[in-house]
């Protein structure tokens, strides 16, 4: 802060300035306290408070975690219940094959395979790797000459209802695509064999054969009654697995330099900028167990033997 | 320590299915290579400088890719094909892409055998003092998981990391100390802050697991058998509560070693692993030349997946064998 000729007078000043002269404890209630007010402190290598730089990057990381759990329930839920339902055809060992390769697959990996194969080998315009960047992959889209634009939904919704174009849209949905199906595919893999055994096991309920000797069609029992009871404990892992979902989006966005906290936070890192690093990982701790009460409270809702006590 | 019931419920489900017997067999070959590496392989993975004559990596085969070369002022094309002498290729400084695969199978499985043993022996005595005794020795444990379940691993690893820093630990290797493969590094790094780190982030699901069994068979008959006859209580903790927890802690710790494989090679990916033998961190160098040497971030890859997939289906029987209900199967890293 003060430099290699600061005088000794100067840094004693500073030193009570920033509360350093004080017991270690009563630093950490200061910080404490400053947390429960929403201080997260000050970053002094990027001279700002981190409070500013961590809600300024949620938007984007919001953005790639939402489109990736969509994607992942768009997919795995239909692909579940098609494995489920025609058991030990090639349909179920296809799925099968697909989500075991999708738990295992790194998504850093993932990603720049994706890229490989879209953006280089096949010349898609999606996110493509700008060759010789250095530490970050950066994103570029070759449909773009003048080079990269990062749009937020938000902006690109804007954009929509100012003048009606879907220009920015589009370009959104070009951006998020390939970020979002890596993110995904773990979710996807997983989601995909908790429906498939959650209906297997369901399906053999005494409830599925009173539904079925009552007459309701095959198709009503498996979709009214089966695939809904499924739904209880896939929404269980999911909250669970939010904390996955955020340390993927960290590995995410590092490989499409997605504008996102995960990239804010392996930036800090790189720089050792520790009141950085620290504020967004609380901030990422708080939404795990903030998104855990939310799906506490959605049980409620899907099971109605479940009360919030 | 394993009953018959579970035995043969093992060798049935081994029996009638397939992919048990993929991922065992996957498995062997892993461990084997990973052994052995230094037989196996034909260069010594840390020797750069195995360039084509045009100045380029070499490509393995159908990778033959064409470059330029400024020679007397004039710039031509030319084409650099593939040798046999490097059957993956050369990566950007030169090194052989085949060789390094193979060892970074020993990092990877290192780690993940270190991390795992080192979870279980943090989290399984604490886990059944905690579930043994209750109280506030269990309140205390379980308050401290509860913080600890709060991060995602990944997350607390990357915190972790930051704060020890990325520390090597050179292994030597027997094979070689033994005279069995000339030429080869007589000692490999293995990234040690990180087996501490995975160790940290996941032994809270053994202690976890370990206190659910340990609150069961408390109030077994057996304990209170043992108990009604004076048995010190850590004898009673070594002889019938950790036998009798056993099955669901081995089955944990088959899908915990897969999520370390996976934290491992994103740790070393984003550069925090401070080897540079690992698969993650043969990815993060091949990254920047995808589009036009894409096979350096290929093959560690494929390495990375064919390890987890195996480990992810030997878990799979494991649990489908002897405990559907286990507690943390379904989480990740």
């Amino acid at each position: 802060m003060l430099g290699q000729g600061a005088t000794q007078d100067l840094i004693e000043e500073v030193r009570e300035a920033e509360g350093l002269d004080e017991p270690i404890y009563v630093q950490y209630g200061d910080y404490i306290g400053g947390l429960l007010r929403g201080d997260l402190g000050y970053s002094w290598r990027s001279e700002r408070d981190v409070a500013a730089m961590v809600v300024e990057r949620i938007p984007a990381t919001i953005e790639l975690a939402v489109a990736a759990t969509a994607i992942a329930i768009l997919i795995a839920v239909p692909l579940g219940v098609i494995s489920a339902t025609r058991r030990d055809t090639p349909y179920d060992y296809g799925a099968t094959l697909f989500s075991l390769l999708g738990i295992s697959t790194p998504n850093f990996w993932l990603g720049l395979m994706l890229v490989l194969l879209f953006g280089v080998w096949y010349g898609i315009p999606y996110p493509t790797i700008d060759v010789g960047s250095g530490l970050w992959i950066r994103v570029e889209f070759v449909d773009l000459p003048t080079g990269r634009r990062e749009v937020g939904l938000g902006g690109a919704v804007l954009t929509l209802f100012r003048s009606g174009s879907f220009g920015d849209l589009w370009l959104w949905i070009k951006q998020i695509t390939l970020p979002a199906v890596t993110l995904g595919t773990y979710f996807t893999a997983l989601i995909t064999r908790l429906t498939r055994s959650g209906m297997i096991d369901e399906s053999g309920k005494p409830y599925v054969t009173a539904t079925r000797a009552k007459g309701l069609p095959g198709v009503l029992v498996q979709y009214k009654h089966v695939l809904r009871n499924t739904m209880i404990p896939i929404i269980t892992v999911l909250g669970l697995q939010m904390g996955t979902l955020m340390g993927g989006a960290v590995i995410t966005e590092t490989v499409f330099n997605w504008p996102g906290l995960g990239l804010r936070l392996i930036s800090a890192l790189g720089v050792r900028d520790w009141p950085l690093m620290q504020g967004i990982i609380i901030f990422i701790a708080v939404m795990f167990v903030v998104i855990n009460i939310v799906v506490d409270a959605l049980y409620t809702y899907l099971d109605p033997q479940v009360s919030l006590e | 320590m394993i009953s018959d019931r579970v035995r043969s419920n093992l060798k049935r489900t081994f029996r009638e299915s397939l992919l048990p017997k993929l991922g065992v067999t996957l498995l062997t070959v892993i461990v084997f290579v990973a052994l052995f590496a230094p037989v196996l392989a034909t260069h010594d993975p840390t020797r750069t400088g195995n360039f084509h004559e045009n100045g380029g990596p070499y490509p393995p085969p159908g990778f033959d890719y064409t470059t330029t070369v400024s020679q007397d002022g004039e710039i031509t094309e030319v084409t650099v094909t593939s040798t046999e002498k490097h059957l993956l290729g050369t990566n950007t400084v030169g090194q052989d892409v085949y060789s390094r695969a193979l060892y970074g199978a020993r990092v990877s499985l290192l780690v993940s055998l270190f991390g795992v043993s080192l979870a279980l022996l943090l989290g399984v005595p604490f886990g059944l003092v905690a579930g043994y005794y209750g109280g506030r020795i269990d309140d205390g444990l379980m308050r401290l998981a509860d913080i600890m379940l709060a991060f995602p691993a990944l997350v607390l690893a990357l915190a972790l990391i930051g704060v020890f820093g990325s520390q090597p630990v050179r292994v030597p290797d027997p094979i070689v100390a033994a005279g069995l493969a000339d030429g080869m590094p007589e000692s490999i790094p293995i990234p040690g802050s990180v087996t501490v780190v995975v160790a940290l982030v996941t032994w809270v699901w053994f202690a976890r697991v370990a206190r659910g069994e340990a609150l069961s068979i408390r109030n077994e008959e057996y304990v209170k058998a043992a108990r009604s006859f004076g048995t010190a209580d850590w004898r009673i903790l070594l002889k019938h509560v950790l036998p009798n927890s056993f099955t669901p802690i081995i089955v944990l710790a088959t899908i915990q070693m897969a999520i370390i494989i996976l934290i491992e090679a994103s740790l070393a990916y984003l550069g925090f692993s401070g080897t540079t033998l690992s698969w993650g961190y043969e990815i993060e160098t091949g990254q920047d030349v995808l589009r036009t040497r894409p096979w350096i971030a290929m093959v560690p890859g494929i390495g990375i997946v064919l390890a987890i997939v195996s480990v992810n289906l030997i878990g799979d029987w494991l649990r489908d064998a002897l405990d559907p209900n286990i507690e943390g199967s379904e989480r990740g890293a």
